[in-house]
């Protein structure tokens, strides 16, 4: 082997993780709409990480409904290509057991026994929350734990809400942010804000940029939440969106 | 789009995005395509100041063709954003994030010192004009993998002296001091840059990730600053092995800096000296590496074992790394030294010289001047330039080696290359 066969630069982790609500009402349009969107936003992930050598998009994927299943990251967190090649369209099934995902999620994010084992100078994860309902279990338990996980706190958190029957401020709580909590009631905007929602929070986190040398803003520099609504503000208005016809409730 | 010339930029497709615009590929009126290049105004601090900015560095003009520059701005829109035009990148390029995922390779080793010295060359232009880059990383070369030419995209955070984009730039790239908060870019942070690149470049990983950062399980500030700013060490410090790659994670670093040549490594290991690091002292000028790495494309020699590509050393034996054998060549070429550096050239079959040994004022590492030729029991130079070459032996005795022929070479002897640059023949003992 020679000098000119070089192996790939470590990247540093960068964990998109999914949390897809598949409670029966999400029977027939919307979610296929999710599982379009999914199959859209793989290979963006992908190209991600070819243009970023110093960071590696890895995916995790929780359902949850009556029950709250790993689709991807049972066993650890997988690439994009993995996923986009053995991608199959998601089911739906029974009520939403949103706390139960939250618990199912403390558990993953964390060095010990989960998906941060091999973590080392991981960037910021994504914890991307998708629903159309009211949680059907008590959630509060779940998500108190949830806030107290470093990588929780650390995490870019965004949410999209769908339809009327959603409760968005579950969402807001979940996000601790009201500006990336995003929501529609139409099928059609929905695949193109899932994208939107994945794509612009992957981006900020796995991106690194910007060393804040203001020693007080160290907490905020932190805050990829934030920052990932900024991005949000920064392209709300340049959504890649060529169906103008819905513009929706004021 | 209306230009600042009056002329209308019309949208065709969408080149890219990053994290400050996207780029789009527009027509000119004229018919020429042209990227525009067009900003997420609300990320831009002061857009007012940035415009004048960038309308400065289009009159003051690119440092060197290296550089794709602004060549002309719109118009502000009647929603404030405005963007630029620039040419668009030609074919064969690949981005240098795609060496570093190594979903590109470069064709052979000379092409990749060649990139090495194309972008040494372009930053010595830039800061000569008196500008600096503030914002250098990986996302800003594409590099040709055939003949290791470069392009350096994303100017429009090049700033004059003393100027400051406000952009901090991207962790991992930036100067020590700059992460502390000490310092604005500039040329000087610049320089750490450079050598930080030119690291990953050669050898494939980050100077400063090791054994000591693998453990740091979140990237935060806090620990940002304290890898890449407070408590920097080099991966391959001679004074502190506590930061060593770690195997099976750093592949790269662990195999590659055994193929380096030691005034290579003495390079590196100056540039990510503790000095360096804490006190930004002792980093190489861009004319320092330009001499170091024209002397690494002067080593390139073929093993006469396995016939893989080595650097080859001039003065002591060097184990190629395929086949772990030892080659040593008979002797070495001792030119005068430059910007106080050594410069010599193995002699070694097959082994070239340049335009830049011929006379010492030359920058031209392209144009091959010499080649060295071995005969059973000897060793000639072939000349390939256009100069009168005068060889003195050791005994005084006086030889003309014209364009064309071979000179057949002997201890001790001296080289007039015609400008009267002269090497001596050393040998290894
Ligand atoms: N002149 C050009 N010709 C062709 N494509 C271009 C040109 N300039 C930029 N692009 C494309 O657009 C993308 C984004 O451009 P650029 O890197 O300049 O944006 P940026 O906002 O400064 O990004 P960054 O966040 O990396 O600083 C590039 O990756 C490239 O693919
Ligand atoms: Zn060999």
């Amino acid at each position: 082997m020679g000098i000119l066969d070089k192996a790939p630069m470590p990247g540093k982790l960068c964990a998109v993780i999914f949390l897809l609500d598949t409670s029966y009402s999400m029977q027939g349009a919307p979610i296929g709409t999710v599982n379009e969107a999914v199959e859209k936003i793989l290979p963006e992930l992908v190209s991600m990480n070819d243009e970023q050598p110093d960071s590696d998009i890895k995916v995790g994927m929780l359902t949850f409904d009556s029950e709250v299943k790993w689709i991807f990251g049972e066993t650890g967190l997988v690439s994009p290509e993995e996923v986009r090649d053995s991608w199959n369209d998601l089911n739906v099934n029974g009520a939403t057991s949103m706390g139960e995902a939250f618990s199912a999620l403390n558990e993953k994010l964390s060095v010990k026994h989960g998906f941060m084992k091999e973590a080392s100078c991981a960037r910021a994860p994504v914890l991307f929350l998708l629903s159309d309902g009211e949680p059907t279990d008590d959630y509060q338990a779940g998500l108190q734990d949830l806030k107290e996980n470093g990588w929780y706190k650390y995490a870019a958190r965004v949410a999209i809400g769908f339809g009327t029957d959603c409760n968005d401020e579950v969402l807001v709580e979940f996000t601790g942010n009201r500006e990336t909590v995003l929501h529609t009631d139409n099928v059609n905007e929905l695949k193109k804000l899932i994208k939107f929602a994945v794509v612009t929070s992957s981006k900020v986190a796995s991106r690194g940029k910007n060393i804040s040398t203001d020693a007080e803003n160290l907490e905020d520099a932190d805050d990829n939440t934030q920052k990932t609504a900024d991005a949000f503000k920064a392209q709300g208005s340049l959504i890649d969106n060529d169906d103008l016809s819905e513009w929706g409730a004021l | 789009m209306k230009l600042a010339d009056g002329q209308t930029a019309t949208v065709v497709d969408k080149l890219g995005e990053g994290g400050q615009g996207i780029v789009y590929r527009v027509r000119l009126d004229s018919g020429e395509e042209r990227a525009l290049k067009w900003y997420f105004i609300s990320l831009i601090k002061e857009p007012q100041r940035f415009y004048r900015h960038l309308e400065s560095n289009i009159k003051v003009g690119s440092p060197a063709p290296e550089f794709v520059w602004p060549e002309q701005l719109t118009e502000w829109t009647a929603d404030g954003t405005f963007g630029y035009v620039m040419k668009i990148f030609p074919s064969g390029y690949e981005s240098f994030s795609k060496f570093l995922t190594a979903h590109a390779a470069f064709e052979n080793v000379t092409a990749m010192v060649d990139a090495a010295l194309n972008m040494v060359a372009a930053f010595n232009a830039l800061h000569s004009k008196g500008y600096n880059y503030q914002d250098l990383n990986d996302g800003n070369f594409s590099i040709n993998p055939a003949n290791g030419k470069v392009l350096i995209c994303d100017n429009d955070n090049i700033m004059g002296h003393g100027e400051y984009s406000g952009i901090e730039g991207k962790s991992g790239y930036v100067a020590p001091e700059v992460v502390r908060g000490e310092k604005q870019p500039d040329k000087l942070t610049d320089r750490y840059s450079l050598a930080t690149l030119l690291f990953m470049l050669l050898v494939g990983n980050h100077p400063l990730e090791g054994a000591r950062t693998v453990q740091i399980p979140a990237l935060t500030n806090k620990f940002e600053k304290k890898i890449y700013g407070t408590k920097p060490l080099f991966i391959f410090d001679p004074n502190d092995d506590s930061n060593r790659p770690v195997r099976g994670l750093h592949q790269n670093a662990a195999r590659m800096w055994k193929y380096f040549p030691s005034f290579i490594k003495d390079a590196f290991c100056r540039s990510f000296s503790q000095e360096s690091l804490l006190n930004a002292r002792g980093r190489l000028l861009e004319q320092d590496w330009f001499h170091v790495l024209v002397r690494l494309k002067s080593s390139i020699a073929q093993c006469p074992h396995c016939g893989e590509e080595i650097f080859l050393e001039s003065d002591r034996p060097t184990v190629c790394q395929s086949c772990k054998k030892s080659v040593t060549p008979v002797g070495y070429f001792k030119f005068g030294k430059r910007s106080n550096l050594d410069v010599t050239v193995p002699i070694f079959k097959g082994v070239k010289l340049y335009d830049y040994h011929m006379n010492s004022s030359s920058e031209d590492f392209e144009t091959v001047s010499a080649v060295v030729l071995e005969k059973p029991g000897k060793f000639g130079l072939q000349n390939k330039s256009a100069l009168r070459w005068n060889l003195t032996t050791a005994g005084g005795k006086n030889y003309v080696c014209q364009p064309g022929a071979v000179q057949t070479l002997a201890l001790n002897c001296k080289i007039d290359f015609g400008n009267r640059d002269i090497a001596q023949v050393v040998a290894n003992s």
